[in-house]
Order: structure tokens, then C-alpha cells, then sequence
């Protein structure tokens, strides 16, 4: 376990303004600066943690866009980092998605698991 | 005496601000397809919409730590682009009252700014008027 947890509720928050430079790209900096983290994904955030999606191209004028927001590419980094990466088991069906699809070494908590771990964390922050 | 609005098949007022949602995203992409089909279109960005035009913004975003030799375009350089891809059938407005209040005030030179008080000429030069965010 990380000192230091962080907990991300929303999702999807500019593909082309963003691109690279989201709060998974900080978490990226809070691990490195902090010693640790464990993300903690809940709500529409869950999704980002689902195999099979597919970051396409989008064409903008001339120019064929293929640097959109990626979660699941950063995840996958934040994982390689050592981030140990949850979601909320309960959000996953409202969002079609079976707990046996998440990307590898994604791991599920009950309702509330997480909250209840509060106090072993020094910090705790929600991106 | 003001220059006339363009007339155009649409006008595509966007109050979303960007950074918050994939709004701005939706808006770009219905936009190309608009223009693509050879629709007219007008855009008024107003709130924090308006952010999306500022030359302060550069060609590219920051470098990327992760990525270093890859670009990555601003929202400037992508609504100047597609201003250069359509230049005969897409307009760019800004509510100049929503920029001042957040500080913008240099945007693309293909972008003009306007009092909120004139809102009504550019949806009366549009046949359908579409309002995308909350300010």
C-alpha cells in the first residue's frame, strides 16, 4: 500500500484540450514526487480501466488529430510506474462492464472498501 | 458601421467551457462534418469558450514527458486550421465581454470579437441556431 491515495469520480474532460496533459498525467507526478500512489477509479472514471476501448483519430480541418486523451495507454503506465490501480466494483454495471474485462492488474473494491482505508493513508486526493 | 454577419445555414454558439468535458471535442468534430457536407457555419464561443482562440496558446501544447518528440496542437492552432481548411463557409465569434472578463483579449486574427448586445444579429443571419454547454 502507497502513502498516499487518489481518487478519480470524473471522466472524459477534454480530448483535445487536454490530449497527454490530464490528471492521469498528474497522478503520473504525485507518484513520482510522493514515494507511491493507489488510484482509486469510481463512477464514469471506471470505464477507463475497461479492455477494448479504442482511442480513435479525429479530423480537424487538413489535419488528422491522433493525439487524444488515451486513459487506458495511461493507465497502463501508471501501472508499469508501480501504481496499483482499483475500481469500484459496483460501478462497473451501470456502465456495461464485466469485472472480468478490466485491463490486467486492475483491481476491484467493494462499495466503500476504500473510504474505510482512509486513516492508513497520509494523503488522499481527488483528481 | 458594423460589418455585416455572413449568412450561413447554421450558427453553433458554444458556452461549454473547455478543460471540463469533451464538449469542445463534440463541437470540432460536428463542426468538420458541417463544413465537409458544404454547410455555411458560424461559431460564438462565449464563457470560458472563448479561451479556445487566445494566440497566447502557441502552436502546441507544453512538451509532453512522456512522449517528448510528439506534437501537440492547441486548440488555436485546430480552430485556425479549420478556419484555413473552410475559409469561404466558416465564421469565428467571440463574445468580446466574456473574453475581457477572463482576461483574453488577443485571439486569432481570423476571429471576431462582438458585444454580447449584438448576440441576436448572428442567430438572425443563421437558418438554425444551436447552443452547446452552460455557461
Amino acid at each position: 500500500m502507497a502513502d498516499s491515495l487518489a481518487i478519480m469520480e470524473r471522466a472524459y474532460r477534454g480530448a483535445v484540450e487536454k490530449q497527454f496533459l490530464d490528471a492521469l498525467y498528474l497522478a503520473v507526478e504525485l507518484h513520482r514526487q510522493l514515494g507511491g500512489l493507489d488510484l482509486l477509479l469510481r463512477g464514469p472514471a471506471v470505464s477507463y480501466a475497461a479492455t477494448g476501448g479504442e482511442v480513435g483519430a479525429i479530423q480537424i480541418g487538413n489535419r488528422k488529430v491522433d493525439v487524444l486523451t488515451d486513459p487506458r495507454r495511461d493507465l497502463a503506465r501508471l501501472q508499469e510506474s508501480g501504481v496499483d490501480v482499483w475500481v469500484e466494483e459496483p460501478d462497473l454495471a451501470p456502465f456495461g462492464i464485466d469485472p472480468g474485462a478490466l485491463l490486467p492488474g486492475v483491481r476491484t473494491a467493494a462499495s466503500g472498501e476504500m473510504a474505510r482505508r482512509w486513516p492508513d493513508y497520509e494523503r488522499v486526493f481527488f483528481l | 458601421m458594423a460589418k455585416a454577419i455572413p449568412r450561413t445555414d447554421v450558427l453553433v454558439t458554444v458556452m461549454g467551457a473547455p478543460h471540463a468535458d469533451d464538449t469542445v471535442t463534440s463541437v470540432l468534430r460536428l463542426l468538420q462534418a458541417m463544413l465537409t457536407r458544404g454547410a455555411r457555419v458560424q461559431v460564438w464561443t462565449c464563457g470560458y469558450a472563448t479561451l479556445l482562440t487566445q494566440r497566447a496558446l502557441g502552436d502546441s501544447k507544453p512538451r509532453n514527458l512522456a512522449d517528448w518528440s510528439v506534437d501537440y496542437p492547441t486548440t488555436a492552432t485546430l480552430v485556425r486550421e479549420l478556419l484555413d481548411a473552410f475559409p469561404e463557409t466558416l465564421f469565428w465569434y467571440g463574445c468580446r465581454f466574456c473574453s475581457d472578463d477572463r482576461g483574453a483579449t488577443d485571439h486569432l486574427p481570423q476571429v471576431v470579437m462582438r458585444p454580447p448586445a449584438r448576440y441576436a444579429d448572428n442567430v438572425a443571419a443563421a437558418d438554425k441556431t444551436l447552443l452547446v454547454g452552460v455557461i
